[in-house]
C-alpha cells in the first residue's frame, strides 16, 4: 500500500514539472522560450552523450559531428536543393542517418577506448567541419542553409499556417516548437531511463567498470561498445534536428570542437551516468551565456554588448563563470549536480523534522523517500 | 542444463618465453568440487583465465561436455554455463541487485529497443529475472543487502556479491578464484558453508583456486597441484597432502619432518 503510494508520489514528482513546462508558453515571452528550447535540444544531446561517456565510459569528442549530421540531414532531406521529403519524414530519417553515421564509426568505437577513442572522434569533428564548408550543394557552404519548418499533418511549426491563438496568447514559432521540444525531450527521458535501468544499461556500466568482468558475465564487449555509439549518435541526431528547427538556419561554425566540449561539460557538471544530471547540466551550460548576455548591463564588471572598452563582454564573462563552475563542481561535487541533489535529499531526510532550521514543507519530504528509491546507475 | 565434465587436456600458455602453464591436464567430474592449488606464481589464475576464455592457450583444449571452449570468446563461454569470480573483487557500480542482474545478462534477451521503449516483454523479463536474483541473494545470505549499493558493503559481503553474481548465470561450472582470500575466520567459515550449500542445492561443478588449505581440505573432492606451470599431483585431498612432490613444492624441502 505505502509502496504504491510512494510510487504514485514519485510519478507525481515527474508529472508536476511536466505540467508546469506545458503551461510556460502562456506566460513567457519568446526570449525565455528560446532559452528553454535550446536547453531541451541540448538536454537530448547531453543525455545521448551521457549514455556513451557517462554510463559506458567511452570518451567522445565527436558529439558535434553527430549533431551536425542530424541538423544538416534534416535540412537537406526536407529542403531544396535536396529530395524535398515531407519534413516529418525527413526528421525521422535524419535521426536514423546520425545513427548510421555512428554505426559506420563503430569498427573504430568497438576497438579503441579511453583517450584514444577521444582522439579518434576528434578527427570526426574536423572532417565534418571541412565537409560542411566545402560540400556547397548539400550544406550551403560557409553561409549554411535555412531550415524548412517542420510540418505535421497540416500543422506547421512556424509563425503562421495555421494562425493560432490559444487563451488569448498568439502561438508563434517559439510556442509551437516549445511543445515539440517538450515531446521529444520526454521521449528521450523515457527511453534513456528505460535503457539505463534495463539489461543494456547494466551491460554498459559493466563495460565501463571492468571489461573483463563484463565479458565473463556474458556481455559481447565489442557489440555493446558499438551499440552505445549508435544509440548516442541517434540522440545527437535528434538534438541536431531540434536545434536546426530552433535556429531556423544551420551554419558550419556552430558545429565545431567547442560544441563537443560544451556537451562534455554538460554531462560532467550534471553528473556522469545520470539522465536527470545530463538535463540539469544541459540547462546550465545552455542558459548561462544567454542569460548573461541579456542581463549584462545589470552585472558588475560586465560591459553591455558592443560598448567596447577594456571591460569584459557578456560572452566572455559567461565563459569565465562557466569555467569557474566546472572547477568548483569538480572540486566540491565530483559527482555533479545530480550527486549534489542526491546528497542534499539524503541529508534532509535524515534530519528529524522538529530539529534544525525550518524544514522543507511536508509534501516534499513525503515525496522524497519515493524518489530516493530510484537509483541511477 | 545437464551436468557435463570439464576436461582440460594438455593446455600450454606462454607469455613471451615464460611458460605459465605447461601441458596441464585434469578433469572436473560433474557435481564435484575440484581444487587447483599451488604456490604463488604456479599458474592457477592463468589456468582460470584459460577456462573463462580470457587467454588463448598456445596448445591444448578445454572441453565442457561436447563443446570446445578453447577458441570461444569469453561471453560465449559464459553463455555455455561457465561462471567465475575474481581474486580481487570486480563489482560494478550500483546496488547488489544491479550486479546480480548483470549475472542474468546471458540468460535474458531484452535489447536496446525493447528496453528503451519498455515493451511489456522486456518489463516482464526483467521482473522474472529480478525475482530469481533475489532468490540467489537469499541463498548466499545477501537478502538484507539486496538493494544496497555495493560500495557500502563490507569486504566479505562484496566477495559474496561476486559469488552470487556468478551463480546468477545458472552455471554448470563455477570457477572460484580465492573465494576466502583476505577474510577473517568467521567470514571464511561462512563462505565455506555457502559454497557447500550452493553446490548441494544447484548441483554444479566447482573449480576452486585457494591458498587456504583448511578450506580446500574440507570442500574439495579432488585436488590438482600446480608448480611452475606443471601439474605435479592429482588426487583426493588426503592423497595430495601426503605426496612428497607437493611437500617439496610448498616447503622447498623433501625432509619428512617438514610435514
Amino acid at each position: 500500500m505505502s509502496d504504491r503510494l510512494s510510487r504514485l508520489l514519485g510519478r507525481g514528482g515527474l508529472l508536476l514539472p511536466l505540467l508546469l513546462l506545458c503551461a510556460l508558453p502562456f506566460y513567457l515571452d519568446a526570449f525565455w522560450l528560446r532559452i528553454g528550447l535550446f536547453s531541451m535540444a541540448a538536454a537530448i544531446g547531453a543525455i545521448g552523450l551521457g549514455l556513451l561517456s557517462g554510463s559506458a565510459g567511452q570518451l567522445s569528442l565527436g558529439h558535434a559531428f553527430f549533431l551536425a549530421v542530424g541538423a544538416y540531414g534534416y535540412v537537406w532531406l526536407a529542403g531544396e536543393p535536396g529530395p524535398g521529403l515531407p519534413p516529418s519524414l525527413a526528421a525521422l530519417l535524419a535521426v536514423l542517418l546520425a545513427g548510421a553515421a555512428g554505426g559506420l564509426f563503430s569498427p573504430v568505437a568497438g576497438r579503441v577506448k579511453g583517450i584514444y577513442l577521444g582522439v579518434a572522434t576528434l578527427a570526426l569533428v574536423f572532417l565534418g567541419h571541412h565537409v560542411l564548408l566545402t560540400a556547397d550543394s548539400v550544406t550551403g557552404g560557409f553561409n549554411g542553409r535555412s531550415v524548412p519548418p517542420l510540418e505535421l499533418g497540416g500543422f506547421t511549426f512556424a509563425e503562421s499556417d495555421p494562425e493560432l491563438t490559444l487563451l488569448g496568447v498568439p502561438f508563434g514559432a517559439e510556442e509551437r516548437l516549445w511543445y515539440l521540444g517538450l515531446v521529444l525531450f520526454s521521449v528521450t527521458w523515457f527511453t534513456a531511463r528505460g535503457l539505463l535501468r534495463g539489461r543494456p544499461g547494466r551491460a554498459l556500466v559493466a563495460l565501463r567498470d571492468s571489461e573483463t568482468a563484463a565479458s565473463v558475465m556474458g556481455v559481447h564487449v565489442a557489440r555493446y561498445r558499438s551499440a552505445a555509439f549508435v544509440v548516442s549518435s541517434m540522440y545527437a541526431g535528434l538534438a541536431g534536428v531540434l536545434l536546426a528547427l530552433s535556429f531556423r538556419r544551420v551554419v558550419p561554425d556552430y558545429f565545431s570542437l567547442a560544441l563537443s566540449v560544451d556537451y562534455l561539460a554538460m554531462i560532467v557538471i550534471g553528473g556522469l551516468g545520470s539522465v536527470a544530471g545530463a538535463t540539469a547540466g544541459a540547462v546550465f551550460v545552455t542558459a548561462l551565456p544567454l542569460l548573461m548576455t541579456r542581463y549584462a548591463d545589470q552585472l558588475p564588471l560586465v560591459a553591455t554588448p558592443g560598448s567596447g572598452g577594456g571591460s569584459i563582454g557578456p560572452t566572455e564573462a559567461s565563459r569565465y563563470l562557466y569555467g569557474a563552475a566546472i572547477v568548483v563542481i569538480l572540486l566540491y561535487a565530483p559527482d555533479g549536480l545530480h550527486g549534489l541533489a542526491r546528497r542534499t535529499r539524503a541529508r534532509l531526510r535524515r534530519r528529524p523534522p522538529a530539529a534544525g532550521p525550518p524544514p522543507p514543507s511536508s509534501p516534499t519530504t513525503t515525496a522524497h523517500p519515493a524518489r530516493a528509491k530510484e537509483h541511477t546507475p | 542444463m545437464a551436468p557435463a565434465a570439464l576436461e582440460v587436456r594438455g593446455v600450454t600458455v606462454r607469455f613471451a618465453g615464460l611458460v605459465a602453464l605447461d601441458d596441464v591436464s585434469f578433469t572436473v567430474t560433474p557435481g564435484s568440487v575440484h581444487a587447483v592449488i599451488g604456490p604463488n606464481g604456479a599458474g592457477k589464475s592463468t589456468c582460470f583465465n584459460v577456462l573463462s576464455g580470457l587467454y588463448r592457450p598456445a596448445a591444448g583444449t578445454v572441453r565442457l561436455g561436447d563443446a570446445e571452449l578453447t577458441r570461444l570468446a569469453p561471453h560465449r563461454i559464459a553463455a555455455l554455463g561457465v561462471a567465475r569470480t575474481f581474486q580481487n573483487i570486480v563489482t560494478t557500480q550500483g546496488t547488489v541487485a544491479d550486479n546480480l542482474m548483470l549475472g542474468r545478462h546471458a540468460l535474458s534477451r531484452a535489447g536496446f529497443a525493447a528496453s528503451a521503449l519498455r515493451l511489456p516483454r522486456a518489463v516482464r523479463e526483467q521482473r522474472a529475472h529480478l525475482a530469481r536474483a533475489r532468490e540467489i541473494a537469499g541463498l548466499v545470505g545477501l537478502a538484507p543487502h539486496f538493494d544496497s549499493p555495493v560500495a557500502l558493503l563490507s569486504y566479505g559481503d562484496r566477495k559474496r556479491v561476486e559469488l552470487a553474481r556468478a551463480l546468477c548465470l545458472e552455471p554448470r561450472v563455477l570457477l572460484l578464484d580465492e573465494p576466502v582470500a583476505g577474510m577473517n575466520a568467521a567470514e571464511r567459515a561462512r563462505m565455506t558453508e555457502v559454497v557447500r550449500e550452493v553446490r548441494a542445492e544447484l548441483g554444479l561443478s566447482v573449480v576452486l583456486v585457494e591458498h587456504d588449505m583448511g578450506l580446500v581440505m574440507r570442500l574439495a573432492d579432488e585436488v590438482t597441484v600446480l608448480d611452475f606451470g606443471r601439474a605435479i599431483a592429482h588426487g583426493t585431498p588426503d592423497e595430495v597432502r601426503r605426496d612428497p612432490e607437493v611437500l617439496r613444492a610448498y616447503l622447498g624441502t623433501t625432509t619428512e619432518d617438514a610435514a
